[in-house]
């Protein structure tokens, strides 16, 4: 009988951490929405950090305000700063929804958002006239960074997103609302194809698939502000009401299914993000049941050439090799039953988060796959650096930040997740649906015959 | 010689066409004309300035206007890149993951022995200790990390939610330290004690002087020895400096910080001499050293050939040695003898290039003069957190008609460069996604380069760097 054997953290201080704080999500989450500017009510640091690592991920521009909190306000409160700067941004950016990031100082200092706001809008509404005000939405979002992590905040601010914006009407719009969770730019697309394979009209929520990777062309844009093209639209989001249902990939976003099941009885399913061929199975599933569409001949095609290049691959350089899995909690349990299903198996699967959802589906991972796994439960890299160094595997799957860990073991690294740096394409490359597994399957394979096979030897040209 | 801007996409369309590039003098007007042709610009016509229109330097030093993309960073940020390069001490962060979380190991400061820095270690406050303090947590992190570790030091920094939920980290930092017996030093560092980060690189550089320098003694006492200050051996900057100085006989002790160890900086206090790369952040170190231990400070530029010849020399003038003056003459001449050839194979694509700066305010001057020796003009220079003595320096370094912009937001910027078109913009990562996707050449020069731009061989770097980015055939085909 296979077994999860949770192993839970001992030291007090953190150690290479695996996780971030809130407002990272949130503003992940504002990102991907059409003309969405997220401004951060805190200390300069907290956009200008995000920023970077968005930057040097994605290699694409973030813009993300900020109310630039200093001591004064920490003495006075923040009204001032975050009035004007909803007023500023509001002038200068002409955005459809900003998007209100709280961080730990305002959260501390006891700033009224939500009074704030609207006071900003009436200041705005006398600065830029009722009607272009009217036009401007802001969403208040609070992510007090010392809760939970990124995934949390992207969880409120999702929803957060709908439960301000959404506008119910009579009839349903007969789309499908996706919420996918931090993922890629590649990820949010495999999703749409996905669906447009199926003839579902999908709403995202949100998508950040063209605002973080983005054409270079010569802009025909307003010069005046300038935004990257894509996102979802706000009049998407305000029908997001009138759906058939919600289906969120990542099982720490379940507050936005929930508010909506509840608010206007629109089915839902929370699940962890589909990955490998069971996941993304279900993934059909769950869209067929909502929309009552067939699954088309294209799809099982998809389908039938990961199986076929699994069984090229998998029984000859996979089988029984030992992987450690390391990052989001959802990716890592969709990775861990992914690795399973090629024959590897998810020896040691690590987060920082302490969400009881993670151990659970991981259980089920464990009891499918027939194999033990060791869980690292809201854990760090330093936790599996010494874990790795008592039990030592073939592979590494995770962010970049394991990389030098990796090199002093010896243990090659396949990167999957945020932030990877140090290597390009991952963020346009799907490690989600059929395609997603297909890369998955090339990459990880690669990874293996660079590692523990003489490349040149005529064997591999089997 | 001034440009005439009003050509636009002069370079872009043809690399290697000169006969369109015209010469005639018509700026500075030209270039206030455009300023004021961008609408958005208008309430922000304070903090920007054209060089020999008269002798203003821009408004600055002064918060950011709220709702804006600026490029600033905070006081915690601040510190944190200054004390990190050193490379045998944990860095604490006290506060939530977040603070630490975003800024480990993004500092590309290169280390010839201990990787420790390269850690990123947080006392990943919770809900529970904002509530009830966060003391004990802090306490019994530094214990861990010391048993674990057995640093050089532990450097604790505030963060933001330190500073509102009033724990003691001088008092915690203490008590460790006498159970540790390792050195537990405190950075006072919440995020947003200040708008400008410089006020970070003061608390770090304090924090060095209150509990590091002066510590300890060297192993031995050189009469040649000397402290680089403010070089933090990016992509191993530092090792482009290091033998020219020992090749003239003077003893390089350590850098503050860039690949130091706590031993080194603790003893640094008997060298001779220190001399001080980037100003903006250390100026303030040497001139407390000089109070403190009597060690005279010369401001140094180890950036372009002149610049890198002059900082050698003033180094063996300092000490007056005729022997050590001798040896840094043939030094130069045997090191110069060949690079002047190879600038002129980048310079014959480079000749006339315009440039744009934004970056740290030190960058924003003292690229200047290299820049004239790959015959390039900078028409725009600007930094996040100038103050007027930099800005005095900007205006004092660069050509009549160069645009210089205070504290710009992104936008900003991305108007900037497509009214000005310049053929490359240097700055950070943080810019560099803006420029691309604005068609302009970005050469990266902050943390997260990769490149050694300093010294002799390391401007060679710079020129091959700066020539590769401008002429890469992909701005032909993006423009279709």
């Amino acid at each position: 009988m296979s077994e999860l054997n949770v192993i839970k953290k001992e030291r007090t201080a953190v150690i290479n951490p695996i996780v971030t704080c809130q407002p990272l999500g949130a503003m992940y989450a504002v990102s991907g929405i059409e003309r969405g500017m997220p401004l951060v009510h805190g200390s300069q640091g907290c956009s200008t950090f995000v920023r970077y690592g968005f930057a040097r991920h994605f290699r694409e521009p973030a813009d993300i305000a900020v109310t630039s909190l200093h001591e004064d306000a920490a003495v006075f409160g923040g009204r001032k700063n975050l009035i004007s700067g909803l007023g500023n941004l509001a002038a200068r950016f002409k955005p459809d929804v900003m998007g209100v990031v709280t961080t730990c100082s305002s959260e501390i200092i006891g700033d009224d958002v939500a009074g704030f706001i609207k006071t900003a809008k009436v200041e705005i509404a006398k600065k830029m006239g009722e009607e272009a005000a009217s036009k401007i939405k802001i969403v208040q979002i609070n992510t007090p960074s010392f809760v939970e992590h990124q995934f949390k905040g992207y969880d409120n601010a999702i929803k957060a997103i709908v439960d301000t914006l959404a506008e119910p009407k009579d009839e349903e719009n007969g789309k499908l609302n996706i919420i996918p969770g931090i993922v890629n730019p590649g990820d949010i697309r495999e999703i749409k194809h996905m669906l447009s394979l199926m003839g579902v009209e999908g709403i995202l929520l949100t998508d950040t698939s063209d605002p973080f990777d983005s054409p270079l062309r010569p802009s025909k844009a307003d010069k005046n502000p300038y935004y990257q093209k894509g996102g979802t639209p706000l009049a998407d989001i305000q029908d997001c009401a009138n759906s058939l249902g919600t289906i969120s990939l990542a099982n720490y976003a379940s507050s936005a299914p929930a508010s909506l099941e509840k608010k206007y009885n629109m089915p839902s399913k929370v699940s962890e993000a589909p990955i490998g061929i069971q996941n993304t199975d279900s993934f059909i599933r769950t869209v067929k049941k909502f929309t009552g569409n067939d699954v088309t001949d294209e799809i099982l095609d998809e389908r039938g050439i990961v199986i076929d290049a699994m069984a090229d691959v998998a029984s000859r350089y996979l089988f029984g090799r030992k992987v450690a899995i390391y990052g989001d909690p959802s990716i890592t349990v969709g990775m861990a039953r992914f690795v399973a299903e090629l024959g590897m198996i998810p020896k040691v699967v690590c987060t920082g988060v302490k969400n009881e959802y993670f151990v659970n589906d991981l259980k089920k991972v464990a009891k499918e796959s027939d194999e033990d796994i060791d869980a690292l439960f809201g854990q760090d890299l330093r936790a599996l650096d010494v874990y790795l160094k008592e039990n030592p595997v073939d592979l590494m799957i995770g962010s970049s930040d394991g990389r030098l860990m990796a090199k002093d073991l010896g243990i090659p690294l396949y990167r999957v997740g945020y932030p990877v740096y140090d290597r390009v394409g991952y963020q346009r490359r799907p490690i989600i649906g059929y395609n997603g597994a297909l890369n998955l399957v090339d990459g990880i394979t690669n990874t293996i015959l660079d590692k523990y096979y003489e490349t040149q030897d005529w064997k591999l040209q089997q | 010689m001034v440009l005439n801007l009003d050509t636009e996409n002069r370079k872009m369309q043809d690399g290697n066409n000169d006969d369109d590039f015209d010469l005639e003098v018509k700026i500075p007007n030209s270039i206030f004309e455009k300023l004021k042709s961008i609408e958005a610009l208008k309430a922000r016509e304070s903090q920007m300035c054209v060089s020999g229109k008269d002798d203003s330097i821009p408004t600055c030093d002064k918060n950011s206007t709220p709702g804006m993309i600026t490029q600033r960073s905070c006081v915690y940020g601040g510190a944190r890149v200054v004390l990190m390069p050193i490379t045998d001490a944990v860095h604490l962060v006290h506060g939530p993951i977040g603070c630490a979380a975003c800024t480990w190991d993004i500092r590309g400061s290169k280390s010839t022995g201990d990787k420790l820095y390269k850690n990123g270690f947080s006392t990943d406050l919770q809900e529970k200790d904002i509530v009830f303090g966060g003391e004990k947590k802090l306490y019994e992190s530094i214990l861990e990390v010391n048993k674990l570790y057995h640093p050089g030091a532990i450097f604790v920094y505030s963060t933001c939610v330190v500073g509102l939920i009033g724990d003691d980290l001088k008092a915690v930092c203490r008590q460790a330290q006498e159970a540790t017996g390792c050195r537990v030093i405190p950075v006072q560092s919440e995020g947003f004690k200040s708008f400008n980060k410089t006020a970070g690189h003061k608390l770090a550089c304090d924090a060095m002087l209150d509990y590091v320098i002066g510590t300890e003694e060297p192993e031995e006492e050189h009469p040649y020895s000397i402290n680089i200050i403010g070089e933090f051996n990016v992509a191993g900057d530092l090792w482009g400096i290091i033998p020219l100085y020992e090749k003239m006989g003077v003893k390089v002790h350590t850098a503050i910080t860039g690949d130091s160890t706590v031993a080194k900086v603790a003893s640094a206090h008997r060298s001779k001499l220190n001399i001080v790369q980037c100003q903006k952040s250390s100026n303030y170190l040497a001139s407390q050293m000089e109070k403190k231990y009597g060690i005279p400070s010369i401001k140094v530029n180890f950036f372009g050939l002149d610049e890198t010849t002059k900082s050698l020399r003033a180094v063996a003038e300092f000490f007056g040695d005729e022997e050590m003056i001798k040896r840094t003459e043939e030094l130069i001449k045997s090191e110069i003898k060949n690079l002047r050839d190879e600038i002129s194979e980048y310079k014959k694509d480079l000749s006339g290039r315009t440039v744009a700066i934004y970056s740290g305010a030190h960058k924003s001057w003292a690229l200047v003069s290299a820049f004239g020796e790959l015959d390039m003009e900078i028409i725009m220079s600007g930094t996040q957190n100038g103050k007027p003595e930099d800005y005095q320096q900007i205006r004092d370094h660069v050509c009549e008609g160069t645009l210089i912009v205070d504290d710009a937001s992104s936008m900003e910027l991305v108007q900037l460069l497509k009214e000005y078109k310049p053929d490359i913009l240097i700055s950070g990562a943080k810019e560099k996604y803006l420029s691309l996707k604005s068609g302009i050449p970005h050469c990266d020069f902050n943390h997260d380069r990769i490149t050694a731009f300093s010294g002799y061989q390391g401007f060679i770097n710079f020129a091959r760097v700066v020539h590769t980015a401008v002429m890469t055939p992909i701005w032909r085909l993006s423009r279709k």
